[in-house]
């Protein structure tokens, strides 16, 4: 989905972040839970697409590590990987405690040395 | 699971910083504003794949409840007014929100639109999301609740596809009800799906067309109206 549009709003978010060092910055490592449908292997390309229109960006990588959706469940106090999208404990308890899938951040960022 | 870094790897010693910087706070932050600003009214982000009935739906709703609810109509398409002139043409107070292409609308599209529509003594506030059951699933709008919307011809085996959509919503309106003679669909594997998904998922089965199950809707929509009236109350008081 809109990668692009991600994309950039990556580099918004970096700009508020850290006014003036911009031009340091060597790689971006992204999170994305299973749930935010962010493909990638799309947001990689995404990314290159947009470095044609930003030139200072041009020495950065980006890393995209992507988590599988767990649940908590009350009974058992236990987290479960949710498979195919069943949201079942493995005690067969149903379970929205979603405890991770759903992130959308930028978890690292790598600067220069100077 | 992770894709390999691009080869324009750095060079040099690096230093690193981490953070949990949110990409979706910008939107998150303008949801919270709406939510503030509509405390009076029900907010509901209708959401389905383009042509599953929301229009119709919507057109239906405010004439069947025009004497008992003053509803109003946000209605979002990448192009056209056509929708807001469809709701326009029954009497509902409505306005469109051309998206230019865009395949969701964003919390600060909804917070434009506010200035632009008179919601004054409106009791229920829909927003027609685009069509579209990936991209909207992720954007708060400042709703109270989302509806998804999912018309029998679309295959009874969309909630698994679509997951977050399901998830993310309070109620499952399975619509064109009519057409269920003629097509093999089933009512009862489609919501077996979506609460595998969410097993607190409400589910009405309606046609906009027919009035099937309009009477079950009209009511829940009544229903989360007057709890958020009383909501409002408790808190002022």
């Amino acid at each position: 989905m809109h990668e692009i549009s991600l994309v950039r709003n990556i580099f918004r978010t970096l700009e508020d972040e850290y006014p003036g060092e911009i031009s340091k910055i060597r790689g971006i490592h992204l999170t994305v839970g299973l749930l935010s449908n962010v493909q990638p292997i799309l947001m990689q390309n995404a990314f290159e697409a947009v470095l044609e229109d930003v030139p200072y960006y041009r020495q950065t990588s980006l890393l995209v590590e992507v988590l599988p959706v767990l649940i908590y469940c009350d009974d058992c106090d236990i987290n479960t990987e949710v498979k195919n999208y069943k949201f079942v404990c493995s005690c067969g308890k149903p379970s929205r405690n979603i405890v991770q899938g759903e992130e959308l951040l930028i978890t690292k960022v790598e600067f220069a040395d100077e | 699971m992770s894709t390999p870094k691009s080869n324009r790897a750095p060079v040099g010693s690096v230093q690193c910083e981490n953070t949990s910087l949110n990409l979706l706070k910008a939107n998150d932050f303008v949801a919270k504003i709406i939510r503030d600003r509509l405390q009076e009214m029900l907010v509901i982000n209708i959401c389905s794949a383009p042509g599953s009935g929301k229009t119709t739906l919507m057109q239906e709703t405010g004439k069947l409840l025009k004497d008992r609810l003053n509803m109003a109509v946000l209605v979002g398409d990448p192009e056209t007014e056509r929708d807001a002139i469809r709701m326009k043409e029954v009497g509902i107070n409505a306005l469109q929100i051309v998206t230019g292409g865009m395949c969701h609308i964003e919390a600060q599209m909804i917070l434009q639109a506010l200035d632009h529509i008179n919601l004054n003594g409106v009791d229920v506030l829909f927003i027609e999301n685009v069509g579209n059951l990936v991209c909207p699933a992720a954007f708060d709008l400042g709703e109270d609740f989302r509806v998804t919307v999912i018309s029998c011809t679309e295959g009874d085996d969309k909630p698994k596809k679509y997951p977050r959509m399901f998830l993310t919503s309070e109620l499952m309106l399975v619509s064109k009800s009519d057409l269920l003679p003629y097509i093999p669909f089933s009512v009862d594997a489609v919501t077996k799906d979506a609460r595998d998904i969410n097993p607190d998922l409400e589910v009405i089965t309606i046609s906009s067309l027919k009035g099937e199950g309009l009477d079950k809707w009209c009511e829940w929509l009544m229903n989360k109206v007057k709890n958020k009236k009383e909501n409002l109350i408790m808190v002022n008081n």
